[in-house]
């Protein structure tokens, strides 16, 4: 029996699609890397995931799991082939609420999630600016953060159990609302592991309370510098906004054009600003970051009168990365990370380099953690274009790098920074990650291909020697 | 064989996507299914893809499109101004001139029967004996949402085409009569026709116009759409507004590119004589109502506070019943072609207004209004807002006849 015959008898038909045209629409995710899908499929439960998995051993093909398709390093994308396991249909979410915890499928929303979890008083923290669309299972695969994990954390943090499907099609439960589980900490495995050591059916994620009180406000710099000074500051100040976000002027441009919301299209950068808590201490943040705002030259400060015009401005924010489209067809999103205090330095570094290779470079970033998400806006049908990208690339990979960076803020290895690992660890550790991958997953059918550099297990030891990571490194 | 129309989408339009997915979760199909190959960026994928080459104008591909709903809720979520509608149009065309079989199917219905008002006023006068003899039970299931859902055909008045009065102080108003609308939702023709009287404008409903053509251009019919187009450019060009008072039909007029911003929906065009003290504003309290937001008014011409500031004008209280506005599954002819899914959007929808406990449903689009009367029963009252607006000023005695 073909594989292909044994997933339609464990799936039925309707959950298996085959039609080339159904393929290509699978073969990709939002970033530029395209694989080439042999079959997709639908699983309605870790029973049927198991099953997949199953054969997927016994025939000897990848399996790559997808959730909505929002990841931005080809982690979805089934470069070697095989079966695209999607996990939509497998969305319940049921709430706990004297742990205030959740058991949620993996295809679940994330917006879903608070959605369903706000009657309640509570919501999700980690707020990706795609959570409108992407899945609990992406988020813990991709160790997933958002504006607001300046505060609270990324996706790991709000993890506290995991149901996986493991090689051979083992289903186990990992972790659990104990608050120090016993044994090892095999959950923390899972998270982060972009879908190449086992397939997440569910995920037990913590929730908090809602916010009794928030302030949002916008503020606009006439200086990039100026901007992201007043990021430091407020951090030396003692505070943990809930959220530090920087727009440059391109990038505001384009999503005013399309929100039309009054933005200030003529600040060379725009900073959103969140706290959240009590009224007065909030009232009092607020005042303190307009203030360090207008020391620093801010032209105008702007709080949010009411909760649509909040909605409006995180509109504008998390929508930043689409807005694109309007000035070119394709984008290279960098993920990097940097020591805050380096920001400003690495910020007129990269946009040095753009210039230098004539390429549109906007920038949309977590400030408050150093998350620079630099982005070139081209044309990926142009070659020569092409070239000067990934040239440009990984240079401003290397300068994030040199300036005490890590290779990936959030968004994760994939495809797409998966041959840059070497650049930040060495020979040992890769063999370590690699000789982790082989003891879980033997017959190599997860996600092959991803995060690990082709040859990242090394026989030989003599010799190696641990590079040192450079101070205040984020890996 | 890629693309073989003038109409198919055109590189710009589809490069216009960058896959980034925000579209996914307010597209009805997609929630429907969680399937890539069910949503607004699956389609441009795959309409990318015809044109470069990889993929044919197939039944499969066909079918891709044929599953979606035409609601636009794609659009407004779009930062990348991806103008999905045009793009699918496009699509649709290409797969009447290339998919065997599919040239002919249902221009039936959606040309030659909207084009003809003698073949509308006939089909008309059969179903309002079928409604007086209680013999609409026997319709094939597939069209019995359609019957089940029309209102009453007795007792219409005359039709509005060929109507001119008003004083004019306010503009000159010329009214798209619609083709369905003015037969089998007359009453709100002639509702628009005294408000906007009322409200001070000069009001013709020329006989040289036609079908709207925004059936026709959804169904792949763009030459047709073409011509009822260039008709209707004709008969409304001296007027400083065009008003239409189906969703479906002003959301189609806006595209028009011989009309410009003289288009107008119903909705925009009574809140704003409301605004300027032009027509009154009841004092009345008259209790809650739940308002339901077409496809074609929200995500397609963005007009949400219109409406519902006309039902406040009447002395209501708008209630809410789904912040994403989802479509209500009526889609022009989907309740025939995906009878299934037309099901079960019409079922949420009517959950959501049930679960209000208010009764009574304000509906600016003849289809939608159709799907939620079908699906809610004899128990609820559902009319459009700009009905409720005139009746309640009539309860009040200031309304004009
Ligand atoms: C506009 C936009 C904004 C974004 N903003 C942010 C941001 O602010 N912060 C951020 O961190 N990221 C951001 N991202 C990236 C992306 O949305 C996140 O990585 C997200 O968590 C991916 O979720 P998904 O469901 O789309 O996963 P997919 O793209 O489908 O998959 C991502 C990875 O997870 C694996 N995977 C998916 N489901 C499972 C599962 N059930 N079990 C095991 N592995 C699985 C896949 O194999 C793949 O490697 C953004 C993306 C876009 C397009
Ligand atoms: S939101 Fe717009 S750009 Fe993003 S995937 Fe959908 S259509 Fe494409
Ligand atoms: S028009 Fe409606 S059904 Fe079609 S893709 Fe857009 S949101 Fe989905």
């Amino acid at each position: 029996m073909s594989y292909l015959e044994a997933l339609r008898g464990a799936l039925g038909e309707a959950n298996v699609l085959e039609e080339p045209v159904e393929l290509h629409l699978f073969s990709k995710d939002a970033s530029l890397l395209r694989g080439q899908a042999n079959v997709v499929v639908f699983p309605q439960d870790a029973d049927q995931v198991s099953e997949v998995v199953k054969i997927a051993e016994a025939h000897k093909v990848p399996i790559v799991a997808r959730g909505a398709g929002t990841g931005l390093t080809a982690g979805a994308s089934p470069t070697e082939g095989g079966i695209v396991v999607v996990t939509t249909a497998i969305d319940s979410i049921e709430i706990d609420l004297e742990n205030r915890s959740a058991w949620v499928g993996a295809g679940v929303i994330n917006l879903d999630l608070s959605a369903a979890a706000a009657p309640h008083g509570l919501h999700f923290a980690p707020d990706p600016s795609s959570q409108s669309a992407c899945t609990i299972g992406g988020n813990v695969a991709n160790n997933s953060g958002g504006p607001h994990c300046l505060a609270e954390g990324s996706t790991t943090s709000h993890v506290l159990g995991l149901e996986v499907v493991l090689a051979g099609g083992e289903i186990v439960r990992l972790g659990g609302n104990a608050p120090d589980p016993i044994g090892l900490d095999l959950k923390g495995l899972i998270v982060g592991s972009e879908g190449t050591l086992g397939i997440v059916t569910k995920a037990l994620v913590r929730l908090l309370p809602l916010d009794p009180d928030v302030r949002t406000m916008l503020l606009a710099f006439p200086t990039v510098e100026s901007a992201a000074t007043t990021v430091s500051q407020v951090i030396s100040a003692g505070m943990v906004p809930a959220a530090l976000e920087l727009m440059d002027q391109r990038m505001v441009q384009a999503v005013e054009n399309w929100l039309q919301a009054g933005l200030p299209v003529d600040a060379a950068a725009v900073l959103l600003a969140e706290v959240v808590g009590e009224t007065e201490g909030v009232e009092a943040e607020a005042e303190i970051i307009a203030d360090l705002g207008r020391a620093n030259g801010a032209t105008s400060v702007e709080v949010a009168r009411d909760e649509t015009h909040r909605a409006t401005l995180w509109k504008g924010r998390k929508s930043a990365f689409g807005a694109i489209a309007q000035l070119a067809p394709d984008y290279y999103l960098h993920d990097a990370v940097v020591p805050r205090t380096r920001l400003v330095e690495t910020m007129s570094a990269v946009y040095e380099i753009a210039d230098r290779y004539d390429l549109t470079m906007l920038n949309v970033f977590h400030a408050g953690d150093g998350n620079l998400h630099p982005l070139v806006a081209f044309d990926a049908s142009d070659p020569e274009t092409n070239r000067k990208v990934h040239e440009a690339g990984d240079e401003i990979v290397a300068i994030c790098l040199k300036n005490g960076g890590a290779l990936s803020g959030e968004h994760g290895i994939g495809i797409e920074k998966r041959d840059m690992m070497r650049t930040t660890f060495t020979e040992l550790d890769l063999d370590a990650q690699a000789r982790l991958k082989e003891a879980v997953d033997p017959s190599g059918v997860f996600n092959p291909s991803k995060v690990l550099p082709a040859g990242s297990r090394c026989f030989d030891f003599g010799g190696v020697r641990r590079k040192e990571l450079p101070e205040g490194v984020w890996v | 064989m890629g693309w073989v129309t003038t109409e198919h989408p055109t590189r710009e339009e589809l490069d216009a996507c960058v896959q980034c997915g925000l579209c996914l979760p307010v597209c009805p199909t997609f929630r429907l299914t969680g399937r890539e190959t069910a949503s607004p960026r699956g389609r441009l994928h795959a309409m990318s893809a015809v044109g470069e080459g990889v993929v044919e104008v197939d039944e499969v591909f066909a079918g891709l499109l044929d599953f979606c709903l035409g609601c636009r809720a794609c659009e407004p979520v779009c930062p990348g101004l991806v103008p999905y509608g045009r793009a699918l149009e496009g699509a649709r065309a290409e797969i009447a001139e290339q998919v065997p079989g599919r040239k002919r199917l249902r221009r039936w219905q959606t040309t030659t029967i909207l084009g003809s008002r003698a073949a509308l006023r006939l089909g008309s006068l059969g179903l309002r004996i079928g409604q007086k003899l209680g013999l609409l039970r026997l319709t094939p299931a597939r069209y019995r949402r359609i019957t089940s859902g029309l209102r009453k055909l007795g007792g219409r008045g005359q039709p509005t085409l060929g109507h001119a009065g008003g004083s004019g102080e306010a503009g000159t108003v010329g009214l798209l009569a619609g083709c369905v609308q003015d037969e089998w939702f007359r009453p709100v023709n002639r509702t628009a026709v005294t408000l906007l009287e009322m409200a001070g404008h000069r009001v013709e409903v020329p006989r040289s116009q036609t079908c709207c053509g925004a059936l026709a251009a959804h169904d792949g019919k763009a030459g047709a759409a073409h011509v009822f187009a260039g008709q209707n450019e004709e008969a409304f060009e001296r007027y400083d507004m065009v008003v239409a008072t189906a969703a479906g039909c002003s959301a189609h007029l806006a595209g028009y590119e011989g009309l410009g911003s003289s288009a107008a929906d119903i909705t925009v065009a009574v809140a704003r004589a409301i605004d300027d003290g032009r027509l009154p504003v009841s004092e009345v309290d008259r209790g809650e109502m739940v308002i339901q937001d077409p496809c074609h008014l929200r995500h397609a011409q963005r007009v949400v506070d219109e409406p519902r500031r006309i039902l406040e004008a009447a002395g209501f209280r708008p209630v809410e019943i789904d912040p994403v506005a989802l479509c209500c599954g009526a889609a022009g002819v989907y309740t025939m072609a995906q009878p299934e899914a037309s099901e079960t959007l019409g079922n949420q929808k009517a959950d959501q207004v049930r679960s209000s406990g208010v009764t009574r449903v304000a509906s600016a689009n003849p289809g939608c209004e159709m799907q939620l009367r079908s699906h809610l029963g004899d128990d609820y009252e559902v009319a459009h807002p700009i009905e409720w607006y005139l009746a309640a000023l009539e309860e009040d005695g200031r309304g004009d006849d």
